[in-house]
């Protein structure tokens, strides 16, 4: 008998070793099919459903109408407004991430550990609360309001609040990305450069910098998809006046209570565009980073 | 091996030899750590010198401090019998060798060779062409002619290491400095590196200073050793007067194995002690001379324990009567004289006792 039972289980057993039937920490397949359904239905109803919907609405009336909604100056001048707090956040959020990164990252100095929690502070804080931040600083009622009124400078209900919270709330985003990187890379390169005769800058942009290219690509992307969706914080300071300091998801926001579904629609699809483009240049920049930390794994290792 | 013509082009950019350096009262502290106390040194000229200790003896912040890459709490370094202290590492026109090479990894072979040419200001960089040219000479000299276009994760150990010194030697450095440069390759490549970075040495002439806490890797490269220890150097001698002539005890004691006992010498004669008193008496495993029957003079018994006759030199485990273990090696040929077994009784006499008495040593 036991000789019948080891000739049944031989088979079986070569088949586990090809990989063809069960390993240990395989489920069965009902499960394995029930758990991939459940995360596509997921999926479907809370991503693909809605991204189809707002596309759907957009060119509900045809592209023609859709076109007409972009020839409306209040639109245009929301995308142009939304294009410049972006164009200003981002460019100083990315200087900022980068210092922040490389001081945290390469240095020792006394507060780096509440500096690295202060970076993190925007995350943590509700939107609402960081734009009345703003209001109560620079607000008629506010600290340096009267000031600020006594020389004829406007901050809040103006363009320059709206700029200011947008920097506030995207600025973790680079320096979030590059701090794991740059505290990984060491300080090892940095030093053989200085021992080269390499300058402090030349060190930085040659070295320092193109190790961390696709984790910066990736925080800029992160930082500007962001920049230019921020409802919350921006709502608080802008005071809606359409023409003049509506971004664009304040603008959706109001065209969509004006019962203009087409018009809404059609400026949200634009969001939703970035927001697919800055998934695939994430995607991108995930994928060179992996190869390049893959490069630096190897360097560790030895033999001839 | 063509290590020649870097020495030509060396001799014709500079003209200026090789650079001594002396280092002067360095002290260093990292937080409550005394890295390094007081520690004097003087680097002839054109010679190759191994900083030799255990980990934690302070000889990385030494090169370190020498490199400019570490400053010291006090003291000066100079070169050439110029004060460099204050000098950046960009200043000080050293080459650094890092232990884990610490080669760009975004660029290739060729790029990171040529790196510390392509940084120097415009009016001293040479043109594209002889950067280009450097660069193969130097290729040829660490035989990777043909890794000029690959990254430094495609190859092997060995030749990031070779990589690492090429890009160090491309800047035509004063000195060259090495962090355990042989400490992540596995023993044949290190033997063979070994080898190949003392004959660059005879060729170029370059003040070299490498750290390294293997005794034998220092013992054979180098011209002078530096043996330090929590901080300080305890001897800086040629390898035959540190190895035969240790100054110290923790020199005798790190450079090659040794019994150690207690007692004292009288007239030629060593009396053990069988409870540590009386003074540390050192007695080299090969210098204990092994008889099947009490010789008469200066013996002790003892039992053999544990026997291993593989390689050139047979090691023999013993315990004496007193309880201590003594270890023993015999050439071959002595081994198969003896016939020896294990659990055998034999007598031990030593050939020469070293003892440290506050700084005097003696022998007998």
């Amino acid at each position: 008998m036991a000789s019948v039972a080891s000739a049944n289980a031989l088979p079986r057993s070569s088949g586990a070793a090809n990989g063809v039937t069960t390993r240990a920490t395989s489920e069965p397949a009902l499960v394995r099919r029930l758990l991939i359904g459940i995360a596509l239905l997921f999926l479907a109803l809370f991503l693909f459903l809605p991204l189809g919907a707002v596309f759907a609405t957009a060119l509900g009336d045809g592209v023609h109408v859709y076109l007409q909604t972009f020839r409306d100056p209040d639109t245009i001048s929301a995308i142009r407004l939304t294009l410049l707090a972006a164009g200003i956040a981002v460019p100083l959020n990315l200087v900022f991430g980068v210092a922040a990164a490389w001081a945290i990252g390469k240095f020792d100095f006394f507060g780096k550990s509440l500096l690295i929690t202060l970076i993190d502070l925007p995350f943590s804080v509700s939107p609402v609360v960081s734009g009345l931040i703003f209001v109560l600083l620079f607000g008629l009622q506010g600290l340096l309001g009267p000031w600020l009124i006594a020389r004829n400078i406007r901050i809040i209900f103006a363009v320059p609040g709206i700029v200011l919270a947008t920097i506030f709330v995207t600025f973790p985003f680079v320096a979030r990305e590059l701090l794991p990187m740059v505290q990984a890379q060491g300080n090892d390169e940095e030093e053989a450069a200085l021992t080269l005769g390499a300058s402090g800058w030349q060190t930085f942009f040659r070295v320092t910098l193109p190790n961390v290219k696709w984790a910066l690509v990736y925080g800029v992307i992160l930082c500007n998809a962001r920049a230019m969706g921020e409802f919350g914080a921006v709502s608080v300071v802008s005071g809606h006046i359409r023409g003049l300091t509506d971004t664009m998801p304040l603008h959706i926001e109001v065209l969509y209570n004006d019962y203009q579904f087409v018009p809404a629609f059609a400026v949200a699809s634009l969001l939703a565009l970035l927001a697919l483009m800055t998934l695939v240049v994430k995607s991108a920049a995930e994928w060179k980073s992996r190869q390049s930390a893959n490069r630096a794994a190897s360097e560790g290792e030895t033999g001839l | 091996m063509e290590i020649s013509a870097i020495g030509k082009s060396r001799g014709e950019r500079r003209g200026d030899g090789p650079v001594s350096i002396s280092v002067r009262g360095i002290t260093k502290d990292f937080g409550h750590f005394k890295a390094l106390k007081n520690v004097d040194l003087e680097i002839p000229a054109g010679r190759l010198v191994a900083l030799l200790g255990p980990s934690g003896s302070g000889k990385t912040t030494l090169l370190r401090i020498i490199a400019g890459l570490e400053f010291a709490d006090a003291g000066t370094v100079e070169f050439g019998g110029k004060d460099i202290t204050d000098q950046s590492a960009r200043e000080r026109h050293v080459g650094f060798v890092f232990q884990h090479y610490a080669l760009f990894r975004h660029m290739t072979v060729f790029e990171n060779i040529a790196f510390g040419l392509r940084v120097r200001p415009r009016r001293f960089r040479p043109s594209k062409q002889e950067i280009r040219d450097k660069v193969h000479e130097l290729l040829r000299l660490i035989q990777l002619q043909n890794q000029a276009g690959r990254y430094p994760s495609q190859l092997s150990g060995g030749q990031r290491q070779r990589v690492a010194l090429a890009r160090a030697l491309a800047v035509e450095p004063g000195v060259l400095l090495l962090d355990e440069p042989f400490g992540a390759l596995d023993a044949k490549v290190r033997q063979e590196l070994r080898h190949w970075l003392r004959h660059l040495h005879d060729e170029v002439h370059i003040t070299s200073v490498f750290v390294t806490h293997d005794q034998e890797e220092a013992l054979e490269l180098a011209d002078l050793v530096a043996v330090m220890n929590e901080g300080r150097i305890e001897q800086v001698g040629s390898p035959d007067e540190v190895y035969n002539h240790p100054a110290t005890s923790f020199v005798y004691n790190f450079l090659g194995n040794v019994n150690l006992f207690h007692g004292r010498v009288d007239e030629g004669k060593t009396y053990f002690h069988d409870d540590a008193t009386g003074r540390p008496i050192f007695i080299r495993p090969h210098l204990l001379e092994v008889t099947r029957q009490p010789n008469g003079a200066n013996h002790f018994r003892a039992v053999t324990k544990h026997i291993n006759a593989a390689g050139p030199l047979v090691k023999v485990e013993a315990v004496t009567d007193w309880g201590a273990t003594v270890r023993v090696e015999l050439s071959q040929a002595q081994f198969r004289a003896l016939a020896l077994a294990k659990g055998e009784v034999v007598f031990l006499t030593p050939k020469e006792v070293t003892i440290f008495d506050n700084g005097t040593v003696s022998r007998g």
